[in-house]
C-alpha cells in the first residue's frame, strides 16, 4: 500500500492495474483490525449509512426480530422484480390481462417473477405492520425518536397504498372489484371523499383511466416517495442514536468484560459522531457496549437478507399468484372483496359506512401519529411489554387484535351478500 | 450463524437452479422435436428434408386479426402437426386436424384443401380455449377462472360431476360456428337450429329476452348469455334451475338430454354480438325498432272440426305443464288446469290467454305468442275438461282443490303460493276467518275472488259442500269456534257523490294515510308492504275493486281487516265523509265496470 | 458469538477458523452463484420468446398465387416473392442500410430513404447499403402452402424448386 518511490514503468503500471482498479473501488482490503473495520464501514458508499460501531443490544434478534430489515429487503426485492415485470406489462384494459397470460405462458421466468412480486408485496404489508407493533411494544417511539415514529407511520400508509395500487394492474375480476370496493371506501371520507375517489379513478368508474393512474402511482410516484421516506427513516435512526435500548444496556457487567476480554475503548472521540445526539456522546468516556459493524452488523443483515429471499423464493416456487377471470364490468363476483389488508375496513364499513370506512381508521391513524407526543413518559423504553407501559401497550394491543380479527372475519367468514359463513 | 448463512445461501442457489431448469425444458419442445424426427423419417424428397433441416423448437403462433380484436393462438406450438396431413392417424398432440366436407373442406386430385385456413382463422375462434397458454392445463382452459374452456372438449374441475360427461362432444362447437353462420337454417349448425326451435316450443321466450328474438321480462335477459356463462352453468340452469339458485322460479322442464344439449348449444351461441353483424346494422335494428322477431314457429292451421284435439296437442307440446298441473303432470308453479271447464267460461279463458293480466292483475304468466286460432283451440280443449276430482269427504275436497295454494297446514304456504299475487289467504288466522260472515266465506268459495287466482268453485261445490268444507277448515285450521258477529254501522251506499273535488280530497288523504302500505300508486307496493303478510291489497286490480261493494270498502277501511295489518281507521279520526272520498278515489283509478253498478259481494 | 477484536492469527483454534473459512466460502459461492444465475435469468426474461408482431414464420399462400415472372412485394411481411419458372424465393425488402422498405424498380430494388440500389438478386449496385438484401428460407409445407421463415437466411440465389 505504500506508494512506490521509483518512477513506474509501463510494465509495472499494467501489472498493477487490476489491483489499482480494485483498490480505487474498494478502498480497503478485507478488514483485519479495528482501524480497517471502521474505515470499511465509513468509506464504502453502500455501507456508510451504517455506524462504524453498533450497540450489542441492537443486534439481539429477540429485540428487533429483524422486522425493519425484512421490510426493507422485501422492498428491494419488489423494486427489482417490479422493474423486470415492467418490461412486459402494458397498462391498457385491452392488453393488461393478455400480458398476464403471457407472463404465465410464454415469457421465461414470467410467472416466477410475478409470484415473487405478489408475495413480497403481501409480505411487506404484513411485516411493516409487525415492525410498527414491535416499535410500539418496546416503547421505541419515545424521545428522541418521536418524529421517526411519525415517518414510520407514513411509511406504513405508503406501503398500503403501494400494494393497493398494484392490486389493480393484472386487470382480472379479483383486481377490478377489489379496487372498485376499495375506492368506494375512500369515497366515504367527509368533504373530500368523492373528490379523492374521482381523482383516483380518473372518472366515475374503474376503467382505462383508473388503470393508467394506478400504474403511474405504482411504478413512479409512490416508489419515489417511498424511497425518499425510507432514506429519511434510516437517516433518523442514525441521528437519533441508533436503535432504542434500555437505559441499563450501556452498563457492561464486570464478569462479562473479563470473560470476553473486552478492553475499554481508546480515549478518542469520532468527529462525526460528536454531532450525534443521544447516548453515543459517551463514546470514549465510559466503556460502552458496542461492537464493530464489520462484521457483526453486516453479517446479521446479510443473514436477514438471505432468509427473506429464501422464504420468498420458496413461496414463489410453491404458490402461484392468483389470476382470475378477465374483467367483466357487468358481473361482479359475490362477494366482491377488497384486498385482504382492507378487509378489516370493509368489514367495518358493513356496519357503518362513515365510521367504518373513515371515522375509526382515520382516528386510528391520527392516534398513531400523535402517540409519541401524547405519551411522554420515559420509563420502559427498550424492553418488550415493559410493566411501566401497561396501559399504552394494552390499548395498542386491543387495536391490533381488533384489526386482525376484522381482517380474519372479512377474509374467511364472509360469503355471498356479505353474509356470515364458516370457511369449513 | 455462519452455518445457517451457508445453508440459506445454498437454498437460494438450489431454488435458482430449479427455476432455471424449469424454464428451459418444456413439454412443447419435446413435442416439436418428436415431430421433426418423424417428419424427417417420412420425408420423401430432398426438398422436404431440407425444409425440416434448420427447424428448431420454438413458440409457434398464429396472429389473427380478421375477427375484431387481434387474437394470438399458440396452439400450434404443441399441435405442430395440425396442418400436416401425413399425421392424420397419429395420437394427440401430434395429430393433424381432420378434413371434413361438413366444414367446407374440398378435395382436389386426392389432396384436401381447407375451407377455414389456420393462418386466417387460428384455432380458438372455433374451439375456444386460451390461445396464449402454453401449458395444456391453461391452453385448454381447465383453469376454473378461464371463461372459455375448449367447447365440448374441456371439463373444468369445479364443474358438476354428474353431467360433466354430457358436456363433451364436438356438437358444442356449433355455438361458435353460429357466430359467423347466423342463418337459422344453416345446415352446419343443426343443434343451434334445434335449440332455437326449443326456445320457442318450450315457451322460454315468454319469460326471457333475447334481443331480436323475444322480449320476456320475468327471467334474466339471455342476449349475451353465451358470453357470460359456461356450458356447465347453462346445463344446470336448464336441467335443474333450483340447484343453481335456490330462489329461482324457473320451472323444471324435464327435457331429455338431447333437448337440453340443443338448448345449451343455442344459448352458448348467444353472445350479444357476433362477427356477421356490423355495428351499423346493429344500430339500424336498434333505432328502427325491428327488434323482436314475432315468432319463428310455423302457426298451426286450426281446423274447426279438430279444435279440441289440436288444442290438446298444443297444450301438451308447448310446455304448459312445466308450470301448470294437468292430470298427472305437474310443473309445481301455477294452478291446476285439470278441470278448467268447471271453473271458467270460454270468454274468460280466451281473454286470459291473450293477456293474463287482464283477468288476474298481478299474474306472472306471460302472454305467449300464439295465433288467435290457436288460443281458441286451446280454450276449446280446456273448456272440455269438466271432470271434477273424486272427493268423498270435506278433507279430500280440501286436499284436491285448496291445498295447492292454501297449503297442507292451511297457512297459505301451498306449493305454488309464492308464485301467486295476491298471496293465498292464511286460513289459520282466526282473527280474519271469524270476523267474516259465513255468507261471505261461502261466496268467496263458490264465486271466487275476482282479479285473483281464487277461482269460482260453484260448479263443483254446491252450498252444502262449501259449508262442509268451511266447517272442516274451521275445525282443522282456525281451531276457534265462530262467534256471533255484530254488524258495523256502515252506509250501504257511498254517501259522498262522485266528483273531481271528492277524488282530489280522497287522493290527498290516500297519500297521507294509505300510501305507506298500499303504495303511492295504490298498487299495493308501498314501502312497508314487504314486511306484511298478507300483502296490502293492490287497489288498481280493477276486477277485484269492481267486485266489491261500497259497503265492504267502508267496513274494511273504518273497522279494519282483522288478521291483517289493516287498522280500523275510525279510531284514527276518519269520518264517513273521508272514507267516501277515499272510496271515490279508489273507484276513479279503476276502469268502470261494464254494468255500471258494482257487483256488490258483501 | 465471541467478539474478536484482535487480528485472528493462526495457532490455536485454527480448526475453528478453517471451518469458518469454509462456511464463508460456501456462503460466498451460494450468493455469487445465485447472483450469476439471476443475472442470466434476467436477460433470458427480457428476451421475448414469442414476438408480439407478426410471427417470423408464416404462410404466404399457394404456389399458384405466384405465376412465373412474379415479383410481388408483401409490404406487411417485408418480403418480395420472386418466381421464375418453377423456382421461387423470398427476398427481404428491408434495406440493409438503415431499415427502410425498399421499392421494386425495373432493375431490382431501390430504397427511397437514402438512395441505395440493389439488383434483382438483392446485390448492392449503388448507394450506402453495406450488404445485399438477405434471402429467406421458403418451404412447401405439407398442406401445400408456401411458408417463409424469416429466422433462417439462405444463400442468395438458392431457390425453392417446385
Amino acid at each position: 500500500m505504500s506508494p512506490k518511490t521509483s518512477k513506474p514503468t509501463l510494465w509495472s503500471t499494467l501489472k498493477d492495474m487490476p489491483m489499482n482498479v480494485w483498490r480505487s473501488i474498494f478502498r480497503n482490503p478485507l478488514p483485519s483490525n479495528d482501524l480497517e473495520r471502521s474505515s470499511t464501514s465509513f468509506t464504502n458508499f453502500f455501507l456508510h449509512i451504517h455506524p462504524v460501531k453498533v450497540h450489542k443490544h441492537s443486534l439481539k434478534p429477540s429485540y428487533t426480530l429483524g422486522l425493519g430489515l425484512i421490510s426493507f429487503f422485501l422492498f428491494v426485492i419488489l423494486v427489482v422484480t417490479g422493474i423486470l415485470l415492467m418490461f412486459y406489462y402494458v397498462p391498457s384494459t385491452t392488453q393488461a390481462y393478455d400480458r398476464m397470460l403471457d407472463l404465465r405462458g410464454s415469457v421465461a421466468f414470467g410467472m416466477f417473477l410475478r409470484n415473487m412480486h405478489r408475495w413480497s408485496a403481501h409480505g411487506m404489508v404484513a411485516v411493516v405492520f409487525m415492525h410498527m407493533c414491535r416499535v410500539f411494544f418496546t416503547g421505541s417511539y419515545k424521545k428522541p425518536r418521536e418524529f421517526n415514529w411519525v415517518l414510520g407511520v407514513i411509511l406504513f400508509l405508503l406501503t398500503l397504498f403501494m400494494s393497493f395500487t398494484g392490486y389493480l394492474l393484472p386487470w382480472d375480476q379479483l383486481a377490478f372489484w377489489a379496487i372498485t370496493v376499495g375506492t368506494a371506501i375512500a369515497g366515504y371520507a367527509p368533504i373530500v371523499g368523492k373528490d379523492i375517489q374521482f381523482l383516483l379513478m380518473g372518472g366515475t368508474s374503474v376503467g382505462q383511466e383508473a388503470l393508467l393512474r394506478f400504474y403511474v402511482l405504482h411504478v413512479a410516484v409512490l416508489p419515489a416517495v417511498l424511497v425518499l421516506f425510507i432514506a429519511f427513516h434510516f437517516w433518523r435512526i442514525r441521528k437519533d442514536g441508533g436503535l432504542s435500548r434500555p437505559e441499563d444496556a450501556d452498563r457492561i457487567p464486570a464478569m462479562e468484560m473479563a470473560e470476553e476480554g473486552v478492553k475499554p475503548e481508546p480515549k478518542r472521540t469520532y468527529g462525526l459522531q460528536g454531532l450525534v445526539r443521544g447516548p453515543l456522546h459517551k463514546v470514549g468516556n465510559v466503556p460502552d457496549n458496542t461492537v464493530f459493524s464489520w462484521p457483526h452488523l453486516f453479517r446479521a443483515e446479510l443473514f436477514v437478507f438471505v432468509v427473506t429471499l429464501a422464504v420468498i423464493l420458496v413461496i414463489a416456487l410453491l404458490f402461484n399468484a392468483p389470476l382470475e377471470e378477465p374483467v367483466n364490468v357487468m358481473h361482479p363476483p359475490n362477494p366482491a372483496k377488497a384486498p385482504w389488508y382492507f378487509l378489516g375496513l370493509q368489514e367495518m364499513v358493513s356496519y357503518s359506512a362513515f365510521w367504518g370506512g373513515i371515522g375509526v381508521p382515520g382516528l386510528f391513524v391520527v392516534m398513531l401519529l400523535a402517540v409519541p407526543y401524547l405519551d411522554r413518559g420515559t420509563a420502559g423504553v427498550g424492553r418488550w411489554f415493559a410493566k411501566e407501559r401497561l396501559l399504552a401497550n394494552t390499548i395498542f394491543l386491543t387495536f391490533v387484535i381488533v384489526n386482525v380479527v376484522f381482517v380474519i372475519i372479512g377474509t374467511f367468514f364472509r360469503g355471498p351478500n356479505w353474509a356470515f359463513v364458516t370457511p369449513w | 450463524m455462519r452455518l445457517a448463512l451457508a445453508i440459506g445461501t445454498f437454498l437460494i442457489l438450489v431454488i435458482h437452479g430449479i427455476v432455471f431448469y424449469n424454464q428451459f425444458f418444456h413439454k412443447w419442445e419435446r413435442n416439436q422435436i418428436a415431430y421433426f424426427d418423424q417428419a424427417k423419417a417420412m420425408a420423401k424428397t430432398d426438398a422436404e428434408r431440407a425444409a425440416l433441416a434448420d427447424r428448431k423448437p420454438r413458440i409457434e403462433q398464429i396472429v389473427v386479426s380478421n375477427f375484431g380484436e387481434t387474437r394470438i393462438d399458440r396452439c400450434t406450438t404443441c399441435h405442430i402437426a395440425a396442418d400436416d396431413p401425413r399425421f392424420g392417424t397419429y395420437a394427440e398432440p401430434l395429430k393433424s386436424h381432420p378434413y371434413s366436407v361438413a366444414l367446407g373442406d374440398t378435395q382436389k386430385d386426392g389432396k384436401w384443401e381447407r375451407r377455414h385456413k389456420f393462418s386466417e382463422f387460428g384455432c380458438t375462434i372455433c374451439h375456444d380455449g386460451q390461445g396464449r397458454g402454453l401449458d395444456p392445463k391453461y391452453a385448454h382452459g381447465e383453469d376454473e377462472y378461464w371463461p372459455d374452456p375448449m367447447l365440448g372438449y374441456t371439463v373444468q374441475e369445479n364443474w358438476r360431476k354428474d353431467f360433466a360427461p354430457k358436456l363433451k362432444g364436438k356438437e358444442y362447437m356449433e355455438a361458435n360456428c353460429a357466430q359467423c353462420h347466423t342463418d337459422p337454417n344453416f345446415k352446419g349448425t343443426p343443434m343451434v337450429a334445434k335449440g332455437r326451435q326449443l326456445f320457442f316450443t318450450s315457451n322460454c321466450y315468454g319469460c326471457h329476452r333475447i334481443q331480436g328474438l323475444s322480449d320476456g321480462t320475468i327471467g334474466p335477459d339471455l342476449t349475451d348469455v353465451g358470453h357470460k356463462w359456461k356450458l356447465d352453468y347453462l346445463w344446470a340452469r336448464i336441467a335443474d334451475p333450483k340447484s343453481v339458485l335456490a330462489t329461482s322460479i324457473m320451472p323444471k322442464f324435464n327435457l331429455d338430454d338431447a333437448s337440453i344439449k340443443a338448448l345449451v348449444v343455442f344459448l352458448k351461441s348467444r353472445k350479444g354480438r357476433n362477427f356477421s353483424e356490423t355495428e351499423l346494422q346493429r344500430f339500424k335494428d336498434k333505432t328502427s325498432g325491428a327488434g323482436v322477431v314475432q315468432s319463428v314457429l310455423q302457426p298451426v292451421e286450426i281446423k274447426p272440426g279438430e279444435m279440441v284435439k289440436q288444442g290438446e296437442k298444443l297444450i301438451s307440446d308447448r310446455a304448459c305443464v312445466a308450470c301448470h298441473k294437468l292430470g298427472d303432470k305437474d310443473g309445481g308453479i301455477a294452478p291446476d288446469i285439470s278441470f278448467t271447464g268447471l271453473l271458467r267460461d270460454n270468454d274468460w279463458v280466451y281473454e286470459h290467454f291473450r293477456a293474463p293480466r287482464s283477468r288476474v292483475a298481478d299474474s306472472i304468466m306471460p302472454a305467449f305468442r300464439f295465433t288467435d286460432d290457436e288460443f281458441k283451440a286451446m280454450t276449446a280443449y280446456l273448456a272440455g275438461l269438466r271432470t271434477p276430482p273424486a272427493m268423498p269427504t270435506p278433507e279430500a275436497t280440501y286436499k284436491a282443490l285448496c291445498l295447492r295454494c292454501h297449503g297442507e297446514k292451511g297457512d297459505g304456504h301451498g306449493p305454488i303460493a309464492e308464485h301467486l299475487d295476491p298471496y293465498p289467504r292464511d286460513l289459520t288466522k282466526s282473527g280474519f276467518m271469524n270476523s267474516k260472515t259465513m255468507e261471505r266465506l261461502v261466496n268467496s268459495i263458490r264465486n271466487g275472488v275476482a282479479g285473483t287466482s281464487m277461482p269460482p268453485w260453484g260448479k263443483i261445490l254446491d252450498e252444502a259442500k262449501a259449508k262442509a268444507l268451511l266447517d272442516y277448515i274451521q275445525t282443522t285450521f282456525v281451531k276457534e269456534p265462530r262467534r256471533e258477529l255484530k254488524p258495523h254501522p256502515v252506509p250501504e251506499q257511498n254517501p259522498v257523490a262522485m266528483s273531481t273535488e271528492s277524488v282530489n280530497r280522497g287522493e290527498a288523504l290516500f297519500v297521507n294515510r294509505c300510501a305507506g302500505c298500499h303504495g303511492k300508486k295504490a298498487d299495493g307496493k308501498g314501502a312497508n308492504s314487504l314486511d306484511i303478510l298478507p300483502r296490502p291489497r293492490n287497489l288498481r286490480n280493477g276486477a277485484f275493486v269492481n267486485s266489491v261493494s261500497d259497503q265492504r270498502l267502508f267496513d274494511s277501511i273504518l273497522y279494519g281487516v282483522q288478521g291483517t295489518a289493516m287498522p280500523n281507521w275510525v279510531d284514527y279520526g276518519l269520518s264517513n265523509n273521508d272514507v267516501g272520498d277515499l272510496v271515490n278515489f279508489i273507484r276513479s283509478i279503476n276502469p268502470k265496470p261494464k254494468g255500471g253498478e258494482h257487483a256488490g259481494s258483501n | 458469538m465471541a467478539v474478536n477484536l484482535k487480528r485472528s492469527s493462526g495457532g490455536q483454534g485454527s480448526v475453528k477458523v478453517s471451518r469458518r473459512r469454509m462456511l464463508g466460502w460456501l456462503s460466498g459461492v451460494g450468493l455469487v452463484g445465485s447472483g450469476v444465475l439471476s443475472a442470466i435469468s434476467n436477460f433470458v426474461f427480457i428476451k421475448p420468446r414469442a414476438t408480439y408482431g407478426q410471427p417470423q414464420r408464416f404462410s404466404i399462400g399457394k404456389p399458384e398465387d405466384y405465376p412465373s415472372g412474379t415479383r410481388m412485394a408483401l409490404d406487411a411481411r417485408r418480403i418480395c416473392v420472386v418466381r421464375e419458372g418453377n423456382k421461387l424465393a423470398a427476398v427481404s425488402t428491408t434495406c440493409t442500410h438503415l431499415g427502410c422498405i425498399v421499392g421494386i424498380s425495373d432493375t431490382g430494388y431501390a430504397c427511397p430513404c437514402h438512395g441505395s440500389r440493389f439488383d434483382q438478386d438483392g446485390n448492392v449496385t449503388g448507394g450506402p447499403a453495406p450488404r445485399p438484401l438477405p434471402w429467406y428460407k421458403v418451404t412447401l409445407a405439407p398442406n401445400g402452402e408456401l411458408e417463409v421463415d424469416k429466422d433462417i437466411e439462405i444463400q442468395p440465389g438458392s431457390y425453392l424448386t417446385l
